[in-house]
């Protein structure tokens, strides 16, 4: 996604999404997250590195936020700019060493969205002051690499389910993805929501994925077993649950995801 | 110093023709340039006589001399290799003027009397630099703009005349006053040396050329480019930091630079002025202080401050063979430390850090752009700077988008507070360049893969680009199978096949598992690597 586009997205921002409590998003995340923006001085956790938090950090910095990204020596520069992140308000820390903790602490004084893969897992204790470090600079600090690794995340997301279109067996390229993607938290963003993307899109800007209908012409499923578990969502949101509502599986799909996905969405579809 | 009345001092200009060329390694005989965006920064004197001229395209210089040698710039090596020079014409002064590296400078008229004249001075200097085996040249006249011309125009130096300058300067073509557009200007208008110039009234000057005309009209009447402010400060303006313990590093002593600078400037700033020199002064543990003089073009900048910190402590580190025993006394002030000189044997700890404006002028303002480069704000700058004094200058980088057809080609990494452009610019057509998406992990080291078909044999790619057979499992580094659901490929690059050194052939694979993952892999040589992943 260029960043003109971006822009024009963020211009059709609420007033209060732009206000000073939340920092900007892209408008496809606002539904997935409490308060339609990211709250700043919160921690957010993301299960793994990739696409879905550098969509975090694009629309804070296309609206003007320096962004650094710490312990990610392989981060897709790239893959950044499409999704919108201003590369000349970007800052690089491949390789923190052992001193991340500090590092992190420091870039959060400075730059608005600090995106941070902890080398180890954190000890609570570095946990609660980084969190804190986050509070006072009015930064929101993006942990990546295991739901479970960073206590005391106020919100944390995964995307389940890829399914990627365009490519198929030795013809085409891969244009687009789709995936499911989870969202959930502490206080007001404990009720998990699910909401399909496109991440990216097969015009290379992330968006809400439509979910009535027949998949788009391009799709070809990607799998047996994913095919099942993507053409299971499309059935949710045909019984006609709002994307970001709280999922209330049938027994049937909630077997089919955690098929997919180990046992964590179980705990979900029971909560 | 008149200085009342703006006219200039006597100044010894030192000047190494050719610096960049000679830092390349090329001798004199061999054609050579070096080159920096394409273009043509020095020439050698082969390279001279073929046609090449500064300025040039690299490709317009390969056709005047199609044996050309060409180099990239390297400036932080220049200022390196030219610290031997330095530490020679600081014998004659302790006081020397890096105008650039290639270009030093010494206030002629306290070691002409000492040595016996300023043509004896000149020769004495002259001949103190040849004997380092480096060529150079050397120039008096008042003020440095003359100095400089007087050192490039004589064979074995020229002596311009106190009061002479004006005269000296006027045959010159307007070219040299380095501002292309107001000499371009000029021309149009009829002048063409700066003689002719010199005779418009300043005032008028000033009215249709603005400030920049008015320096140059300063410099082409044998001036100094802006009045000096009357009577030096009465309040210290320098700014300093001691070490304890001394730090035996260069890269604290560099940070803390950064923050001096800040402070140095914020001084000035408070009191409407700013500095056209620096003098970084560094003291020893065992007492003794070195110093060196930074001219900057234009107003200095506190990275600029920091960055001549660094050049100055890595010159001295590299330069430690070049610079007289410590014992000998004949210089307090001025001179690189030799590490194997000291006496005690212990590695040398720095002790204080001080940074003293000079040549202070009325800050007149400078106007930024209107629209262009992201300023960095102070916030961010603070927390880089915080993050490079943990971890090293290089470790804190702002990504910059280059050429090239691989996902790791694409980005060049650049330390925070420098700036570089990339050799290949991004902005050209890279056929062969994979496409859109871009893969959100990019492996700085590829990670080694076995791709094998349905029957479990290895697939290969041939030179006309057929695969051996259709790609049905992966395994990463020794991992798990992972079964391939869909594919594309192969797509073969064959880069730079001129240069057998740089030359690569391989041909790109997409992969998709059976886990949703999706891979970018190549194939080079026979052997397997996935480059990137799409996640």
């Amino acid at each position: 996604m260029s960043v003109s586009t971006v822009s024009a997205h963020l211009r059709e921002l609420t007033p209060e999404q732009q206000g000073e409590e939340l920092l900007p998003v892209l408008p496809a995340l606002s539904g997935l997250l409490p308060g339609g923006g990211l709250r700043r001085g919160s921690v957010v956790a993301v299960e793994r590195p990739g696409l879905l938090c550098l969509m975090l950090a694009a629309g804070a910095s296309a609206a003007g936020s320096w962004c650094a990204v710490v312990g990610m020596p392989q981060l897709g520069v790239l893959a950044a700019v499409d999704a919108g992140v201003d590369v000349s308000r970007l800052l690089l820390v491949p390789d923190p060493g052992s001193r991340w903790p500090q590092v992190a602490a420091a870039l959060l004084e400075g730059c608005e969205l600090v995106l941070l893969r902890p080398p180890a897992r954190p000890s609570a204790q570095v946990a609660r002051r980084l969190a804190a470090h986050a509070r006072r600079g009015g930064g929101a600090l993006v942990v990546v690499g295991g739901v479970a690794a960073f206590e005391g995340a106020n919100l944390w997301l995964r995307a389940a389910c890829p399914q990627w279109i365009g490519i198929g067996t030795g013809h085409g390229r891969l244009r687009g993805r789709r995936v499911q993607v989870v969202a959930g938290g502490r206080g007001s963003g404990a009720r998990p929501r699910a909401q399909w993307w496109w991440l990216p899109g097969p015009d290379g800007a992330v968006a809400i994925a439509e979910q009535t209908g027949a998949e788009p012409a391009a799709v070809e499923p990607a799998g047996a077993g994913l095919a099942g578990a993507g053409l299971a969502g499309a059935g949710l949101a045909a019984a006609g649950l709002a994307a970001a509502e709280p999922i209330v599986p049938d027994l049937a799909t909630a077997d089919r995801v955690v098929r997919a996905e180990g046992t964590e969405l179980v705990a979900i579809g029971q909560g | 110093m008149d200085v009342a009345r703006g006219v200039p001092s006597r100044v010894l200009v030192v000047w190494c023709p050719d610096w960049p060329v000679v830092v390349a390694g090329a001798g004199p005989e061999a054609p050579a340039v070096v080159v920096a965006a394409n273009l043509v920064v020095a020439c050698s004197a082969a390279a001279r006589a073929a046609g090449v001229r500064r300025g040039q395209r690299l490709r317009d210089a390969q056709r005047h001399c199609p044996v050309l040698i060409a180099a990239p710039r390297d400036i932080n090596a220049e200022a390196r290799a030219f610290e031997p020079v330095v530490a020679t014409v600081e014998e004659f002064c302790p006081r020397v003027e890096v105008v650039r590296p290639g270009m030093c400078a010494i206030g002629a008229r306290g070691p002409a009397r000492y040595f016996g004249g300023e043509r004896a001075l000149m020769q004495k200097i002259t001949e103190a630099v040849t004997g380092r085996g480096i060529t150079c040249r050397t120039g008096i006249a008042d003020g440095m703009f003359a100095a400089q011309l007087a050192a490039r125009t004589g064979g074995d130096g020229v002596v311009v005349p106190t009061g002479g300058a004006r005269r000296f300067l006027a045959p010159h073509p307007t070219g040299l006053l380095e501002h292309q557009e107001l000499a371009n200007l000029l021309a149009q208008l009829g002048i063409h040396t700066l003689g002719d110039f010199a005779v418009l009234p300043a005032q008028d000057v000033l009215a249709r050329f603005g400030d920049v005309g008015a320096i140059a009209h300063r410099l082409a009447r044998g001036l100094e480019p802006r009045p000096l402010a009357p009577r030096p400060p009465s309040a210290d303006l320098s700014a300093e930091m001691e070490f304890d313990p001394p730090a035996l590093q260069a890269e604290p002593v560099v940070f803390a630079g950064k923050a001096l600078a800040d402070r140095l400037l914020g001084n000035l700033a408070e009191r409407g002025l700013s500095c056209a020199r620096v003098e970084v002064e560094v003291s020893f543990t065992g007492g003794r202080t070195y110093s060196r003089l930074w001219r900057h073009d234009g107003l200095l900048s506190s990275l600029a401050m920091a960055e001549r910190v660094r050049w100055q402590l890595d010159g001295w580190r590299t330069a430690g063979g070049h610079s007289p025993q410590p014992g000998d006394g004949r210089r307090p002030v001025g001179g690189p430390p030799a590490d194997d000189a000291d006496n005690d044997g212990s590695r040398r700890g720095i002790t204080v850090l001080r940074l003293i404006p000079d040549q202070i002028v009325p800050d007149e303002g400078t106007q930024l752009g209107l629209w262009g480069e992201a300023l960095v704000s102070n916030r961010v700058a603070r927390a880089a700077t915080r993050v490079q004094s943990m971890l090293g200058h290089g470790a804190v980088t702002r990504p910059v988008l280059a050429g090239g057809r691989g996902p790791g080609d694409q980005v060049m990494l650049v330390p925070f507070g420098d700036s570089r452009t990339p050799r290949l610019p991004a902005d050209r057509p890279w056929p062969g360049r994979i496409p859109a998406p871009s893969p959100s992990t990019v492996y700085p080291v590829p990670l080694p893969a076995s791709v094998t078909c349905a029957s479990g044999e290895p697939v290969t790619v041939n030179g006309r680009a057929g695969i051996s057979a259709p790609p049905a499992r992966l395994a990463i580094d020794g991992g798990p199978l992972r079964e391939i659901i869909a594919w594309a490929g192969p797509w073969p690059v064959h880069e730079q096949w001129w240069d057998p050194a740089q030359a690569r052939r391989l041909a790109r694979f997409q992969l998709v598992t059976s886990d949703g993952d999706a891979w970018l892999a190549v194939v080079e040589g026979g052997r397997w690597m996935i480059e990137a992943t799409y996640d």
